[in-house]
């Protein structure tokens, strides 16, 4: 007679899948704990919000200045969306350095060896890493998307060009903008795994994502688009624009991105001394 | 229980761990004994499944150590206290670790408590003293309650009061029956605290035995003996078999006689002793004596080395 037992005996191992389940949400709280016991994590948050804001507004205001210098044509493509949410850049390269830390700053110190040794299972660990850096990263970019684009629209209505959240594209656009940073936050943790140093990892990333912007400037403009900085920047525009990715495939370039980084981290952290 | 076979850990051409073959059994405490740079690190490391082996295998609690479900309930270790990040609380250091394993948060305060840090639980980690810090690590490593304890000098930092403490923290759990695996380099610390020794140097285990044994096997006693007529007493006793070593302050340190032969000695040849005493071997010396041929450098090898290069 067989009967299902949920005791655990030595010779009868408790099943794979429920195993690898708890094993899974043990290691996702442990980086949530992590992260949110950490209070440099919230101090980003809140620079990136005030920085995030503070910059979208100073090129919304910059944008509209030159209103009265642009031409017809000019006009037509403006962009009164993504020229309130340049607060993104901001986002993906002070969120990209957080998640950048969340693994050098283990390596740096040495404590990865305690992570390591209460969690084997490496490679779930930086998924883990990945996935909480993620899921704080979205509401803190949405939020300050929500904020630039409603001071943003505060300064277009005096050109009477400002549109409301209820236009369409515009709350696709707020969400897109907070799923590429979630995205760049994930190619942060890859790098971290991939360099392990701080200021190197750090430095790699701002130029991944800024320095895009200058040196993307001489590469063929059909590359350009596909640079993390630029696609960050399709994410939140509405208006189609020559130069930019549609929002919807800039988030899948980012995506693959996102997935090399961090799988060839992963293969790198599982098979090297820690 | 640590079982470990044939380990060996090469870096290039070097062997950091040479076919190493030991266990480290329950109810007793274990030091882990050798000269910096023999290759303790590193063997702690491949028992953590931190480091891989090259070649070899070490078991912990019959099993390779990423393969343990929950390892903090099975293994507790530290190895380097100061390899924390110093933003987060003691509480919050402790709260991930009991996640990361599925252990109630109520461990955190109990373990806390162990430790003695309780009112300082709050505090940055940044802020604490290399001492307090050897404490939250002692506290990590007794989260999950586990059936194996292994520490990497763990008094390194602590005051008088907290090397007795950890002294009798150590015991303590080996009388519980637990498995408690202690390296060192401070061999005076492990006469005291370890009843069995393992001495590894340069990546060879080189003794494996009991702390007594250990002693008595790997060192002479000597005797400390000043008399009115050194001469005299130097050349019976020598006469006597003796071996005897003179003293700058003219006392003479002999080997090969006990204290009794020599007084004996000293009164049929009337010398008048004024001091007489029985020098007990140390762990110091028994060391030294051991790894005379095992370790790196000494002043010998080295000009030898550097003539033939």
């Amino acid at each position: 007679m067989s009967v299902t037992t949920c005791i655990r005996t030595p010779g009868r191992p408790v099943p794979v899948t429920s195993i690898s389940r708890t094993l899974k949400a043990h290691i996702l709280k442990a980086e949530w704990t992590k992260l949110r016991t950490l209070p440099s994590t919230w101090r980003t948050a809140a620079l990136t919000l005030a920085m995030g804001i503070g910059f979208s507004v100073a090129v919304a205001f910059s944008e509209i200045s030159q209103w009265h210098t642009m031409t017809a044509q000019q006009r037509q493509v403006f962009d009164p969306t993504s020229a309130s949410l340049s607060g993104v850049m901001i986002a993906a390269v002070v969120l990209g350095t957080l998640a950048v830390r969340t693994v050098t700053a283990e390596y740096s110190t040495g404590m990865i060896r305690s992570t390591f040794s209460a969690m084997p299972a490496r490679r779930l660990v930086l998924a883990a890493k990945a996935a909480t850096m993620a899921a704080f990263a979205f509401p803190v970019t949405l939020l300050g998307n929500v904020a630039g684009f409603e001071l943003g629209q505060r300064i277009f209505a005096g050109q009477h060009v400002a549109v409301a959240i209820g236009h369409p594209g515009v709350l696709r656009a707020m969400f897109f903008g907070a799923v590429a940073v979630s995205l760049v936050a994930v190619i942060g943790v890859g790098i971290g795994g991939l360099i392990r140093h701080t200021a190197g990892a750090a430095t790699t990333l701002a130029l991944i994502i800024i320095g895009g912007l200058t040196v993307g400037q001489f590469l063929p403009a059909g590359w350009r688009q596909y640079m993390p900085g630029i696609a960050t920047q399709a994410a939140v525009t509405v208006h189609r624009s020559a130069g930019l990715l549609r929002p919807g495939t800039a988030i899948v370039v980012l995506a693959v991105y996102a997935a090399i980084t961090l799988g060839a981290a992963s293969l790198r952290v599982a098979h090297r001394d820690a | 229980m640590i079982e470990a076979q044939h380990l060996t850990k090469r870096y290039g051409t070097t062997v950091a761990v040479d076919e190493a073959s030991f266990a480290v059994r329950p109810g007793r405490v274990t030091g882990f004994l050798g000269p910096n740079g023999a290759g303790k690190s590193t063997t702690m490391r491949m028992i953590l499944g931190l480091d891989t082996p090259s070649s070899g295998s070490v078991l912990v609690n019959g099993q390779p150590y990423r393969k343990l479900t929950d390892p903090l309930r099975s293994v507790g270790a530290l190895l380097d206290a100061k390899a924390i990040v110093g933003g987060r609380s003691a509480a919050s250091h402790l709260a991930w670790l009991a996640d990361s394993n599925g252990i109630a948060r109520r461990r955190v305060t109990e373990v806390l408590d162990i430790v003695g840090l309780s009112d300082v639980a709050g505090k940055r980690v940044g802020t604490f003293s290399l001492g307090m810090n050897q404490r939250l690590g002692i506290a990590a490593a007794l989260l999950g309650d586990p059936e194996t304890v292994m520490f990497d000098e763990p008094i390194n930092g602590l005051d008088p009061d907290g090397i007795l403490w950890i002294r009798n923290l150590m015991k303590s759990l080996a009388a519980q029956g637990r498995t408690v695996f202690l390296s060192s380099h401070l061999m005076s610390e492990m006469a005291q605290t370890a009843d069995h020794l393992l001495v590894i140097a340069r990546g060879r285990i080189i003794a494996d035995t009991s702390t007594d044994e250990f002693i008595n096997h790997n060192s002479t006693p000597s005797v400390r003996v000043r008399a009115l007529q050194p001469t005299d007493l130097a050349a019976t006793l020598t006469r006597r078999g003796g071996l005897v070593e003179r003293c700058p302050d003219g006392a003479m340190i002999v080997t090969g006689l006990d204290s009794a032969a020599i007084g004996g000695a000293a009164s049929a040849d009337d010398i008048t002793l004024l001091e007489l005493a029985v020098h007990g071997a140390s762990l110091e010396e028994a060391f030294f004596e051991l790894t005379r041929d095992e370790t790196d450098y000494h002043a010998g090898q080295l000009t030898g080395t550097s003539q033939g290069a």
